[in-house]
This record gives C-alpha cells, sequence and structure tokens, in this order.
C-alpha cells in the first residue's frame, strides 16, 4: 500500500475552482491567504503560492503536470523528491479546500 | 433594570443597568467627564444582576451578562461591583464590536501618530501605556485598540485603566488621588485599582493617529530589543483580536495593511524606567 | 415588553418609526436575546432609522451575511467528507434555508450545521466524519449513552482545526418523545438544492421546524423558530401540508403554528387558551433582554423533558443533570 499510494497520488488530478481564489499578501517572512469562501487565513510558504499561481487557469492538473510547470521556472532538484513534494503539499491544499479534486 | 447609566468610550456606547446602586455610583464618578449620554440609543446593553433571588441582598452575588454573554461567567462579590461593570463593557466589545479591527492592545499617542503595546495578561502593557499617558503621551487605551478598517489609523477606547497589584502604587504615586478609584481587594485577577485617563485623553477620544509602531512588551526580564517578522506579529495579533475572524476579508486587509506599515519589535524589560528609555529610542529610530 | 416590540417590528416594520430611545434599546436587547438582529436588520433594511441605530443593524446585516457564507462553507465541508458515501447531504434549518436562497434564510443566525441521515448509515458518517477533522465534543459518557439511546443525533462534533459544530440527527424527535415522524420519508423525499446539497420538500420543512418548536423544545428561541415557520408557509400548498402533517403525526402542531405565526407576524387569529399560554411564554422577555415570567418558562422547561422522555426517565435525567449544577437559564 505504501509503495502504491503516492503513485497513486501523482495520477490524481486537481484544479482551483475560481470561487476558492484567494487574497494573497506577502510578508517579509511568509504570505498570507485569505480564503473568502471559508472565512479562513491561511499561512504558507513556498512552494504554495507558485503552484497556487500556475493553477489560476482552473485546468485540471496533476501533480506530475504542476511539478513541470514549475520546474520551467525554478531549479526543484531531483524530480522524485520535488514530486513527492508538490503531490503532498496538492493533498494538504485539497483538505483544506483551497483546491479540489477535479 | 433599577439603576442604570448609559456611557460613551470612544466610539462605543452602553447602557449599563444593575440591581444595585452602588456599581452604578462607582461608575457615574469616575467616569463623570466623559459626555453625557443619558436617554441615547446604546449599542450595547450590560447587566448586573444578582445570580438568583436570594443574592440582591444575601451575600450579593454579581451575575455579568448582557446582549452577550458567557453561561459560566464566575460570580462577583458586589465589593467588587465597579470591576463587574468595567468587565461587562469589555464582554460586549470583546463578543460585540464590529465597526473596527478589535486588539486586545494599549496605545498611547504623539504628534498624530501610535504606538501600539499587544502582549499577555501581565506583560506591563497597561501599567506601560498608563504611565506613558502621564510622561507627555496622550493615552489612547490600556486595554482595547480600535484599528479602523477604512483608513487603517489607530482609533483610542480609553476606559478606565485597570491596574493590577504592583503596577497600582506605581502609578498611584503619579497621579493626583482624585484620578484614582477604590482599592478592589482580593478580586481574581488580584487588587484592582482603577485610575481615570488624564482630560485630554477623554477630550480627544474620537481622535486616531496612523500606528508608527508596534511593541510586544515583556515585563519582568533582563532588557532586550528583538524584532519581530511580519508574519509573526501577524500571527500574534489575530491571536490578539477578538473579532478578526468575525470582520472577514476587511479585518484581512487592515491587519496585513498594519503589518506592512509599522515596524514591530519586542521588548524585554526590568522596570518601567528601562522601559521609558527603550521605547524613546526605537520611537526615534522607527517611527 | 420588548418582545412584543420586536414582534410588532418584524410585523410591520414601519412601526419603529414611533419608538423612542427607550423603546430601541429594548428592541435591541430583544431582537439579540432571541437571536433575531439579523433578522430584524434585514426586515428594516431601506427603511428610516435613527443615526445610532442604523450602524447596530448594519453590523447585524454583515454578521449574517458572514454567518451564511460560514454556513455554507461548513456544508461544502461536510459534502466533502461524505463523498463517495451512498448518503445524500441533507441540510436542516438554517443552513437549509440560507443554501437554498429562502426568505427565512435572511439575516438568520446560524449555528451549528445539522444534517439528517438515514439512521443505518450513521456508522459510516460517524467514521466519514472523524477521517476529515470532526470530533466529539463532550466526554462525559452518561451524556453520550443518553444521546445514543435516546436522542435524535449523535452526540455534537466540533472540528478539530475550524472549530465549528455538526448535529447528525437521524430522526426528527427524540426516539423517546411521543410523535414519531417518518424521518426516512422526509429523507426519501428530499430536493436537491445545488452542488450535492439537498433540502426537505417545502412541506417536510415545515413540519420538521413545528415539530421542534412545539413537540420538542422549551420555547426557548422560539420566536425565531416561529419567524422561520411564518416564512416557510406561503411556499406550501395548504392542503398538501395538513396531509405531510397527519402523516408525521403532527397536524395538531401545525395547526397550532400556523395560528400562531399569523396571530404574531401575520394578519392576526383567533388563539385558543393553550395558544394564548405559548405566546405568552414566547414573549416572556423585558426591556433589558431579560427573561420574565419565570414560572411560565420553567413550566414549559419541565414539559419540554416530560414531552421527550417517559416519566420515570426524566427523573432520572433531571437528577443527573442538577447533580452537575445545570439550570435552565
Amino acid at each position: 500500500m505504501q509503495q502504491e499510494g503516492p503513485a497513486m497520488d501523482r495520477m490524481k488530478r486537481y484544479r482551483l475552482d475560481r470561487r476558492d481564489s484567494c487574497r494573497v499578501c506577502p510578508l517579509d517572512d511568509l504570505v498570507l491567504l485569505y480564503h473568502p469562501r471559508s472565512g479562513q487565513t491561511h499561512m504558507v510558504i513556498s512552494p504554495v503560492p507558485e503552484m497556487l499561481e500556475r493553477m489560476v487557469d482552473g485546468a485540471p492538473v496533476t501533480a506530475s503536470d504542476l511539478h513541470d510547470r514549475l520546474a520551467r521556472d525554478y531549479d526543484l532538484g531531483p524530480r522524485d523528491v520535488a514530486l513527492a513534494q508538490v503531490a503532498a503539499q496538492l493533498e494538504a491544499l485539497e483538505a483544506l479546500g483551497l483546491v479540489c479534486a477535479a | 433594570m433599577r439603576h442604570e447609566l448609559t456611557l460613551r468610550i470612544g466610539p462605543a456606547t452602553f447602557r449599563v443597568g444593575s440591581a444595585w446602586r452602588a456599581p452604578i455610583d462607582a461608575l457615574a464618578r469616575l467616569y463623570a467627564a466623559y459626555p453625557d449620554q443619558r436617554g441615547a440609543i446604546a449599542d450595547f446593553t450590560v447587566r448586573l444582576q444578582p445570580t438568583s433571588l436570594a443574592r440582591r441582598w444575601v451575600r450579593p452575588s454579581i451575575f455579568i451578562t448582557g446582549d452577550h454573554g458567557l453561561a459560566d461567567a464566575a460570580p462577583m462579590s458586589l465589593a467588587h461591583g465597579l470591576l463587574a461593570a468595567e468587565m461587562g463593557m469589555n464582554l460586549q466589545m470583546a463578543l460585540g464590536w464590529r465597526r473596527h479591527l478589535l486588539l486586545h492592545a494599549s496605545s498611547v499617542e504623539k504628534d498624530g501618530r501610535a504606538l501600539v503595546m499587544t502582549g499577555e495578561s501581565g506583560s506591563g502593557k497597561s501599567t506601560l501605556a498608563a504611565l506613558l499617558g502621564e510622561r507627555g503621551w496622550r493615552l489612547m487605551g490600556d486595554e482595547f485598540a480600535l484599528l479602523d478598517l477604512d483608513s487603517g489609523a489607530i482609533l483610542p477606547f480609553p476606559r478606565l485603566v485597570s491596574l493590577k497589584n504592583r503596577a497600582i502604587d506605581v502609578v498611584a504615586g503619579a497621579v493626583a488621588a482624585d484620578r484614582m478609584g477604590p482599592l478592589l481587594r482580593a478580586t481574581a485577577k488580584g487588587d484592582i485599582r482603577h485610575m481615570v485617563p488624564r482630560a485630554d485623553a477623554v477630550a480627544r477620544m474620537t481622535e486616531g493617529a496612523a500606528p508608527a509602531l508596534l511593541l510586544f512588551p515583556r515585563f519582568g526580564h533582563q532588557a532586550e530589543v528583538r524584532p519581530v517578522g511580519q508574519g509573526e506579529a501577524f500571527m500574534r495579533l489575530t491571536q490578539a483580536s477578538t473579532n478578526y475572524v468575525a470582520l472577514g476579508e476587511p479585518g484581512f486587509a487592515a491587519l496585513t495593511r498594519f503589518v506592512t506599515g509599522a515596524p514591530a519589535r519586542a521588548i524585554d524589560f526590568p522596570s518601567g524606567e528601562a522601559a521609558f528609555d527603550m521605547v524613546d529610542r526605537l520611537w526615534d529610530e522607527l517611527a | 415588553m420588548s418582545a412584543a416590540l420586536l414582534v410588532r417590528a418584524l410585523r410591520d416594520p414601519a412601526s419603529v418609526a414611533a419608538l423612542d430611545a427607550t423603546g430601541w434599546n429594548g428592541l435591541i436587547a430583544a431582537a439579540r436575546a432571541e437571536r433575531l438582529i439579523g433578522t430584524l436588520a434585514w426586515r428594516l433594511d431601506g427603511g428610516a432609522v435613527p443615526a445610532a441605530a442604523a450602524p447596530i443593524l448594519d453590523d447585524a446585516r454583515r454578521d449574517a451575511e458572514r454567518e451564511a457564507r460560514q454556513a455554507l462553507w461548513e456544508a461544502d465541508r461536510a459534502a466533502q467528507a461524505l463523498r463517495g458515501l451512498d448518503v445524500r447531504l441533507l441540510l436542516l434549518k438554517g443552513t437549509a434555508y440560507v443554501a437554498a436562497g429562502l426568505r427565512a434564510g435572511q439575516g438568520r443566525f446560524i449555528g451549528d450545521l445539522d444534517i439528517l441521515v438515514p439512521r443505518a448509515a450513521m456508522p459510516q458518517v460517524e467514521e466519514a466524519l472523524m477521517a476529515a477533522g470532526w470530533e466529539w465534543v463532550k466526554p462525559d459518557p452518561y451524556d453520550d449513552a443518553y444521546y445514543r439511546q435516546w436522542m435524535h443525533e449523535l452526540p455534537p462534533m466540533i472540528h478539530r482545526t475550524r472549530d465549528r459544530m455538526i448535529d447528525v440527527h437521524h430522526t426528527v424527535l427524540p426516539l423517546t418523545a411521543r410523535q414519531t415522524p417518518d424521518a426516512e420519508a422526509m429523507i426519501a423525499d428530499a430536493v436537491a438544492i445545488t452542488d450535492g446539497l439537498y433540502i426537505l420538500s417545502t412541506e417536510d420543512r415545515i413540519v420538521h421546524s413545528v415539530a421542534h418548536m412545539l413537540a420538542d423544545g422549551d420555547l426557548q428561541g422560539g420566536l425565531r423558530n416561529l419567524w422561520d415557520i411564518y416564512c416557510l408557509l406561503p411556499d406550501a400548498d395548504p392542503r398538501t401540508l395538513d396531509a405531510r402533517a397527519d402523516r408525521h403525526g403532527l397536524l395538531r402542531h401545525v395547526s397550532q403554528a400556523r395560528r400562531l405565526a399569523a396571530a404574531l407576524y401575520g394578519d392576526g387569529e383567533r388563539l385558543t387558551v393553550w395558544d394564548r399560554l405559548v405566546r405568552a411564554r414566547l414573549l416572556a422577555r423585558d426591556g433589558w433582554g431579560r427573561e420574565t415570567r419565570k414560572l411560565l418558562v420553567f413550566a414549559f422547561y419541565l414539559r419540554s423533558h416530560w414531552l421527550r422522555m417517559p416519566p420515570q426517565m426524566l427523573v432520572r435525567h433531571l437528577w443527573t443533570k442538577w447533580r452537575k449544577g445545570h439550570r435552565p437559564q
């Protein structure tokens, strides 16, 4: 199962619903997101703001798609490690309701 | 209710009703210089009522409630009626005020700019504000600072200053006797004595000031200044606000504007004198 | 009596023009105490109010808007949590009214998220909610056993991070109550709103609200319940409603609610002696927002427990509560 789980996650597609777009305020040490639909404020650091930025078009993406979009602008290091991170962040964002399963 | 008084403090009007005369008389004396609001429509109703029918007369015990109340609020002795009235008003502000972002903080003003100090109870923020108010600053409030959602200004809430334990003698030594309330011994928070703010603090109680410096004071430690990042300042201020969540997006906008606009420092200080020096220095340097 | 002022202001918003400051203070205190301040603010919107009252009403309107937003978010989260189960998310009370855009939802105070699920699905639902971050509020074993054995809902759960409560009901009234509305029929006839959310049918909404007000509760918050009912009634066909109420064993209660709604919020109605007692209980609030008529209020408190359970159990329950220092408010 443990072998399968992350691999499955990488196939899962997420999207950013327009209703869930956040008000963003960068501070000197982190980024604040205000999510109007829930009234919640989230404190996040890279790569979360960058991920959300690359999802604003609303198109469904897998962790792998998103990784590749990020890799165009940033040096993410070894693909496997970075991909696992992106997948984990997407899962966390879904739990918060900031992105949804597509 | 049998006894009542309507008071205005800063932007808020309170109708305080009491089953007993003493708390209303004490309020009337200490708030004598505040605007007369008899016959006004009040923002909040506060009620000091007996915890049970018998408790009006026998070992009188006050239940503090009103428009907003806590079901499990601890009953108070009638001897502490003034404190009960103050707590009743604070409770309404903390639970019901929506016109500004409410910060559990003290604030003082100089040259149209505000110094905001926030911290836990016992941090010294209240005493420090009271003493600065006697040293050339205008006291804006010792308990709540109101952050305006549109202008970003800090607005005053100059209720009576509530002095606790050791702070009582320190402040009583610095102000005239007629500005001090009765000593309330052995309340749930120790000994408490109220102080009436200076006349200018009351006269200018609707006049705001742009926030210029945010301090997180801590009394009883070796003197030290530590920079506070905007993220930490934001987080601590949301924790110090009772209505941040209730205000939604305007609250977010106002608070981010505050923390990105005003520098923040944590200061530890061993004595009042040390604190004055640190405040003066930081004010000159940063504000 | 300021509750009477409140009822009059809701019935006829223009009536507030005659109020002096004392009247306004009483009206506002009563509206807050009855959790109708948001509703009052909506009713008075656009009319002339004194300058000092306007910001109080604006605050109340904004609070209600935020509460509605938050309630819909909780519903969305619950729907998300139950995704994958074969259970429709059937919303009750305030959240349902807001989600469906009903008049009863305008300015309405919304506390917990109330949902109705088939009894057979309770264990799955409980498990899914726990997996999504909800947890039990109280660890008291007596209360827990009491809820599970006799009540119409799971013990209340609260979300770990969002701090919001959910009440999961499987019947309309406690299993011990005298009437036994057919919850499964209500679930079967629920109608879709949007985004996988459901609401009771037009008639069942009314029956459900009446059940809570008149067949169950001690009439705490009764003015608000009755306002809901008053707003819901015009949507229903009277004969269909009667038939539905009869099927759930609540025809008498629905008829009484109709009379009271018309008497308090509508064009008036002839009341029976029992109606008048209920009305007196509903209006028991003074100009400081305090409950008055203590004996009458206490009588209704006792009655609510009497209605919910057989006498022997009642004694045991009240005794257990009182030993813990519980008193009616």
